[in-house]
């Protein structure tokens, strides 16, 4: 700190060097906020021109054996993983019946390089496969440059489910590359924004339940491909199959309440009683 | 020691804009941290946004050398309120030290921003409240008079 000047002359030089002090931190202030300015307009176009719209994968038909595979899970590893742990299960909810054609109607909403949603419609469609059949089914992978990069899974687009009790109707909104592919209808679209916040995946249960975002950790699929996951689905100790059925049994119990309970076999099965205990 | 000159008995207000800041940051940081820890495990994508706060605070680059960056955050920032607080204001040689530490602040955040819009492309907005916090406390900082009277 410079000393204090006690002639007029020091004074006046002393608050000369003052001002010019000021005006270089104002300098220094305004560079900083100019640089930094600068350099996030820098990156925003970086950002913008490389912009992976998320790295699509190749969809494909699900192979036979993936898809016998979902829908042919044994008894006794429902009954083993029953209501299982470290996973959640459909909300409840107090909204209007979502039905089609006199039936329950499960709706979903996602996008194909959602890795969310490719850890969800494993157990989506092993639970659904206990009411009815799919065909059309494809496979693909999340993205590669989001969380849980590439992750293997099942691509609801295009197909077709067919059952006696229950009328699913998917949507995968946005395909690989974060563009339009599916329309989601008006109904499930509100429903889809008012409870499931717009995240994706949304699992709309018959307007009784809901699921909202991935129901366990994607990470378990890491590095397996669709049919390494759908063999897994068979082993009860396996930490995929201890995963996926038991958030399939939690969505099964749920629907066993849309359709009565039918069909019987399904909706004794000691695994889904389990479930239906544990989220109730 | 070096100590300011005796002066009129205020605090000068950038002074007190800056510890405000630091505060203000802490505050917005330990929030992050709670979610970091709690709260953002939706397990989520969020539909056609580019706002999309838990895939940033979920991605890979949350963390850096084990530790979450809104820990480093709250760090960072529970040392500029140190350094910020009225007390530290009586040593004007302090104020290289504050200068170093927001300007490092800032470049870790234009790192933070980089990440978000180049590799990301996801912007958290109350990481970016916490980006915008600590230009304003280097800002304020290079605004400050160090050597203009304290309280005593």
């Amino acid at each position: 700190m410079p000393e204090q000047p006690n002639t007029r002359r020091g004074r006046v030089e002393a608050m000369r060097k003052r001002e010019q002090a000021k005006q270089r931190r104002r300098t220094s202030a305004l560079v900083a906020v100019g640089t930094a300015v600068a350099i996030v307009i820098v990156f925003v176009i970086v950002g913008a021109t490389t912009k992976s719209t998320p790295k699509a994968a190749a969809t494909s038909p699900a192979n036979a054996s993936v898809v016998a595979a979902l829908a042919a899970v044994p008894e006794s590893v429902i009954n083993t993983v029953g209501a299982g742990s470290g996973v959640t299960g459909p909300t409840s909810t107090s909204g209007a019946k979502l039905t089609s054609d006199g039936k329950p109607r499960v709706a979903y909403v996602g996008a194909e390089y959602c890795p969310y949603c490719a850890a969800e419609r494993w157990a989506l469609a092993q639970a659904l496969s206990r009411f009815g059949t799919f065909s059309g089914l494809g496979t693909t992978t999340s993205s590669s440059t989001d969380v849980y990069p590439s992750t293997a899974t099942l691509d609801f687009h295009g197909s077709t489910y067919t059952s006696p009790y229950l009328v699913f109707t998917p949507y995968e909104e946005e395909d690989g590359s974060a563009q339009p592919l599916d329309t989601v209808p008006a109904d499930i679209a509100a429903l889809h924004t008012t409870i499931g916040g717009g995240t994706y995946p949304f699992v709309d249960l018959g307007g009784t339940a809901y699921i909202k975002g991935a129901s366990y950790d994607p990470a378990l699929l890491k590095g397996l491909t669709q049919a390494q996951i759908a063999q897994a689905l068979s082993d009860p100790s396996s930490p995929v199959a201890k995963a996926v059925i038991a958030v399939a049994n939690r969505i099964t119990a749920q629907l066993c309440t849309l359709t009565g309970n039918q069909p019987a076999n399904v909706c004794s099965a000691s695994g889904v009683t389990a479930a239906a205990s544990a989220t109730s | 020691m070096t100590t300011a000159p005796a002066g009129p008995r205020t605090v000068a207000p950038g002074r007190l804009i800056a510890f405000g800041l630091s505060l203000l940051g802490a505050a917005l940081a330990a929030y992050l941290t709670y979610e970091h820890y709690t709260g953002n495990r939706t397990l989520a994508c969020s539909g056609h946004g580019t706002i999309d706060c838990a895939k940033v605070t979920t991605s890979s680059e949350s963390v850096i050398v084990g530790v979450p960056v809104a820990v480093w955050g709250l760090v960072f920032f529970a040392g500029m309120i140190v350094l910020t607080q009225p007390l530290a204001w009586r040593r004007p040689d302090l104020h290289r030290v504050r200068l170093g530490a927001a300007g490092l602040g800032f470049a870790f955040v234009l790192y933070l921003v980089y990440t978000e819009l180049v590799t990301l492309h996801a912007i958290c907005l109350w990481c970016t409240g916490v980006h915008l916090v600590t230009l304003a406390l280097l800002v304020t900082l290079l605004m400050v008079d160090p050597w203009e009277a304290s309280p005593p």
